[in-house]
């Protein structure tokens, strides 16, 4: 892992524009509203969030899928904010991507080998028996072999066809994959031996992962960093381990806390413990100030107000809320006070 | 096992005939045509007659052994004029439907990918020339052109492009929305590659039926441009022209007619024919789904399954729902006979009590839910066990007492709300339509209690979201609707099939609290079926785990994850994400889920089981009362676990 960063997202915008007769009456909606990351060679970034976050259109963003609207995004010394979704081949065979459902991200009248060839034919000078050598390679990388290559993608399970996916994605040793809910859609079952395969994988050939779920829990087993978004905005980001055992925005604490249990004893006493906070039915769409404050139980009056900026977390990272503020003011008030006498 | 079965001739008689049938028909049409080429190239040496031969004398003739086919109005043999007519009929319509083809499709797939005002601007050139008949466009262009066969197969072929245009935009437009496009893109494929190379396979199944529709609209169309003077001009032989003739001579001699009248009906019915076949064939990679890799391991129906009697829910006083010995089956895709998917499951629900149906894709334990009310749709076929509702037998039940049942005594919550709540009405008045059906209330008070079971599910001003439609309304939101529309009637028995798996986590957890607290209320049986065994551990008190079509553990909730008995629910639970420190690899079950059809002969779970041994080849039964586990280790497995 090196310290100079691969991708570096500043203030990223990105604005989707309904389509509509003429542009009368389209409506834009704000996916993205200022996002700041930052991914090292080699590193794991998990990004979480719910549907509607803003997460995936990072990914498609990322992926030259959408165009950003404002912004910088730096991946290497390109600038990919400027070349819009016309990213040119030398960019694209860096950044490969691995979509959610492997039942639509693999062309259903292609065959294993085209898949896995498709790639090389866009960008390399290779031979046919080359291309066919190069597939094997990668058959043979995520656990799978030669008899496979003739098949089309209807004849192998969930899980089969996601490591084909990942082999595709590999095929042009790219530096950074962006993996777009690569699970949620496998059975418990596969769902590790592919986060088990990601993990292998990129250790063995210094990839970095854009790691995109909703599962606060899957993304920490494989993450260096996990970034935290709700509606548009990053509100924590730090050390995985950090933002997973000891979240600090109230946010990555509800979703860490909505996740049920294996424990039937432990989730009858959260219950319980529930029923008794119930919040007030609001609006999850806040207007303006903080975009969590309708949902979040220790909203102040000065989160309608303003947006809070990141403030620094002990143990690593950054959080977007006021309560860090006035955590750090006691800190520093009781840091005062021991030096006034 | 497959011995077994092939052995039998009654499973293997039906499949033989029905590829049979369609063999012969796809033979006539191939022939059919192939004749047609045939006489179209070779007509020159297969006409009995020069067809331009007037022969005043024998004109209009009736069939005879000289003139097979009688004569026309000028003594000209028809016979011969028919196989002229042939060669007419090939070359327009070749000429017709490849113009209309390589004018429409590569225009469609363009405006289709590229959206925009190309979209905008060409699509209202095609509105506006799809307004105005066919045939009147088609004499327009004559008009311009000039009469003749070349031009009218012309003036056809920009006619047709049309319906090439429109049909090759519309397919594109649903294909690049594909998550396969959006990889090409990552790819770096070129738009041109990705059009051709990518999506153009996958769009051609429906573009080979609207050619095979196409030649035969351009075969009418021509013969009707010809009837009326406007295509082949006489004496050329036209099976329009012929008909154009016929029917100047309709009382003297109908049979002129029917030649050309039956040409032109085989034609069109062969080329129709043959294009549904090779459309099937096309689209092999999208149509058909996987074969089970083995036959081998067919169940073998004859065996109730090593009787599970012993393992049947002891009955209690208060019971709900009872299952006992229920066996499903599928109609296998190759047509071979059935396959079955559900065995041997028994299960019981009492009053108040949430019983967890927790399994993998492909378990059958959703199948199980539809198979308890009737609803497994076509194919799929209950053939063992009982299902008993508060006492009733409800396999016995006629289709119009058991729709009684449905909504009445059990209702049902199914996975994604979107989709199961009807877009075209408002939330209101689903659920008053419900209401007033089963209870018979009037269409106010239907519509009051609608709004107060909305209220009920904790919607804020129910009066106001009771006219709402379901696309206006969060995930969250519409699965509250779908709840409280079940609860209308206010069932003995729910079933809830995933109905967290499409929410946010934080909805999820609102979601269940709000099913636990109407069951606190309302005191209905509840089965839940889900994929999530931590959410099965939030809101069960019961939990059955299936595994390839059965059950493998029925235990109280505390108990099945405090000490899994079974090696799957073990392998299932330490392989949850929040079951495991950092750190990969992460313990994982080696394999796949097999597939119905091709599940092992002895316990279904052998192949992936690290306890397996010799005598797990034979097939298990479920054991214990209160406790049941379909492991013949699992006694051994619980010892070696303490230790």
């Amino acid at each position: 892992m090196s310290d100079e960063a691969l991708l570096e997202l500043r203030d990223l915008q990105v604005i989707y524009r309904g389509r509509s007769l003429l542009g009368i009456g389209a409506k834009p909606f704000h996916a993205v509203k200022g996002a700041n990351l930052t991914i090292r060679a080699g590193e794991t970034l998990g990004l979480v969030g719910e549907s509607g976050s803003g997460k995936s259109s990072i990914a498609n963003a990322v992926l030259g899928l959408v165009p950003a609207a404002g912004g910088s995004m730096r991946f290497g010394d390109v600038d990919l904010v400027a070349m819009g979704t016309r990213y040119p081949p030398a960019v694209r065979a860096q950044i490969q991507a691995v979509f959610q459902d492997p039942y639509s991200s693999l062309n259903p009248s292609m065959t294993v080998e085209d898949i896995l060839t498709e790639p090389l034919r866009v960008h390399k000078n290779m031979t046919k028996a080359e291309r066919r050598a190069r597939a094997i390679e990668l058959l043979k990388l995520v656990s799978l072999s030669e008899e496979h290559l003739g098949r089309h993608p209807h004849q192998f399970s969930g899980g089969q066809r996601q490591r084909i996916a990942i082999a595709s994605a590999l095929a042009l040793q790219p530096k950074l994959i962006v993996l777009d809910e690569p699970v949620s859609a496998l059975d418990v079952s596969t769902q590790n031996q592919i986060i088990n395969l990601l993990y292998e994988r990129r250790d063995a050939l210094g990839i970095a992962y854009l790691l995109i779920a909703h599962d606060l829990a899957l993304v920490h087993h494989i993450s260096d960093r996990i970034a935290v978004m709700y509606l548009g905005h990053i509100v924590e980001q730090g050390p995985a381990d950090r933002v997973y055992s000891q979240p600090a925005h109230p946010y990555t604490r509800a979703l860490l806390d909505a996740v049920p249990l294996l424990d039937p004893a432990e989730q009858r006493a959260r219950r319980a413990k529930r029923r008794t906070a119930a919040l007030p039915e609001a609006s999850r769409v806040a207007e303006a100030g903080c975009p969590y404050r309708n949902r979040c139980p220790f909203a102040m009056p000065r989160c309608a107000t303003e947006m809070p900026p990141p403030y620094p977390v002990a143990g690593g990272g950054v959080a977007s809320c006021f309560l860090l503020d006035v955590e750090g003011a006691s800190a520093r008030a009781a840091e005062t006070e021991l030096v006034e006498p | 096992m497959s011995t077994q079965s092939a052995s039998q001739p009654q499973t293997l008689r039906r499949p033989r005939w029905r590829p049979g049938a369609s063999h012969v028909v796809v033979a006539i049409a191939v022939f059919v045509l192939t004749l047609l080429a045939v006489l179209a190239i070779f007509a020159d040496w297969i006409a009995p007659y020069d067809p331009l031969h007037q022969d005043l004398i024998h004109a209009l003739q009736w069939p005879s052994a000289a003139h097979w086919l009688g004569t026309d109005d000028l003594g000209r043999d028809v016979l011969s004029r028919l196989i002229y007519g042939c060669r007419i009929a090939v070359i327009a319509a070749a000429e017709g439907t490849s113009i209309a083809v390589l004018l429409g499709v590569p225009l469609g797939l363009f405006i289709g990918y590229r959206g925009g005002w190309w979209d905008w601007v060409v699509m209202r050139l095609v509105e506006a020339i799809v307004s105005i008949p066919g045939i009147m466009v088609a004499i327009v262009i004559i008009a311009i052109l000039g009469a003749g066969l070349h031009r009218a197969m012309i003036a056809l072929g920009i006619l047709f492009s049309t319906s090439f245009l429109r049909l090759a935009r519309g397919v594109v437009l649903a294909e690049r929305e594909e998550v396969y496009v959006r990889s090409a893109r990552v790819l770096g494929a070129s738009d041109r590659r990705i059009l051709l190379r990518h999506i153009f396979p996958n769009i051609a199944p429906p573009l080979i039926v609207q050619v095979t529709l196409t030649v035969g609209a351009v075969l009418l169309a021509e013969a009707g441009l010809s009837f009326i003077g406007l295509g082949v001009q006489p004496p050329q032989a036209s099976w329009g022209t012929m008909l154009s003739t016929a029917s100047d001579f309709m009382d003297l001699n109908w049979f002129l007619a029917i030649p050309p009248g039956i040409a032109i009906l085989v034609t069109v019915l062969s080329v129709n024919l043959l294009g549904d076949v090779l459309r099937d064939s096309v689209g092999r990679g999208i149509a058909a789904t996987a074969e089970p890799e083995t036959p081998a391991a067919r169940y073998e129906a004859a065996a109730p399954a090593a009787s599970g009697d012993a393992s049947l829910p002891s009955p209690r006083d208060d019971e709900v729902l009872r299952v006992e010995g229920l066996q499903v089956m599928v109609a296998s895709r190759d047509g071979a006979g059935e396959v079955p998917v559900i065995t041997d499951l028994s299960l019981s629900i009492a009053r108040g009590e949430t019983l967890g149906l927790v399994g993998e894709s492909g378990s059958g334990k959703t199948l199980t839910g539809l198979a308890i009310l009737g609803l497994t749709g076509a194919g799929v076929r209950t053939t063992r066990g009982s299902i008993r509702l508060n006492g009733q037998e409800l396999r016995a039940l006629s289709g119009s007492q058991i729709e009684k049942v449905r909504g009445n005594e059990v209702a049902m919550v199914f996975q994604d709300p979107t989709t199961s709540l009807n877009p075209a009405f408002t939330v209101g008045s689903q659920i008053a339509e419900v209401v007033r059906a089963k209870q018979g209330m009037s269409g106010r008070q239907a519509w009051e209690r609608a709004v107060e079971l909305i209220h009920r599910v904790g919607i804020p001003r129910p009066a106001e979201r009771a006219r709402s439609y379901p696309h206006e309304l969060s995930g969250g939101m519409a699965q509250r609707i779908a709840i409280a529309r079940a609860l209308s009637c206010n069932p003995s028995l729910l079933i809830a099939d995933e109905p967290t798996t499409a929410l946010d986590v934080t909805v999820q957890q609102e979601i269940l609290d709000l099913f636990r607290d109407l069951q606190d209320e309302f005191g209905m049986a509840m089965l839940f079926v889900t994929h999530d065994l931590a959410v099965a551990a939030d809101i069960c008190d019961r939990i059955s785990v299936m595994y390839a079509g059965e059950i493998v553990e029925m235990a109280e909730v505390d108990a099945l994850f405090s000490s899994p008995r079974h090696p799957y629910t073990r392998g299932l639970l330490s392989a949850m994400p929040h079951a495991s420190d950092r750190n990969p690899p992460l313990p994982t079950i080696r394999g796949n889920v097999p597939r119905p059809g091709s599940w092992p002969a002895g316990c279904r779970f052998s192949d992936r089981c690290d306890f397996r041994i010799p005598a797990c080849d034979r097939r298990i039964a479920l054991a214990g009362i209160d406790r049941s586990v379909r492991c013949i280790r699992a006694d051994e497995l619980e010892v070696e676990l303490v230790s």
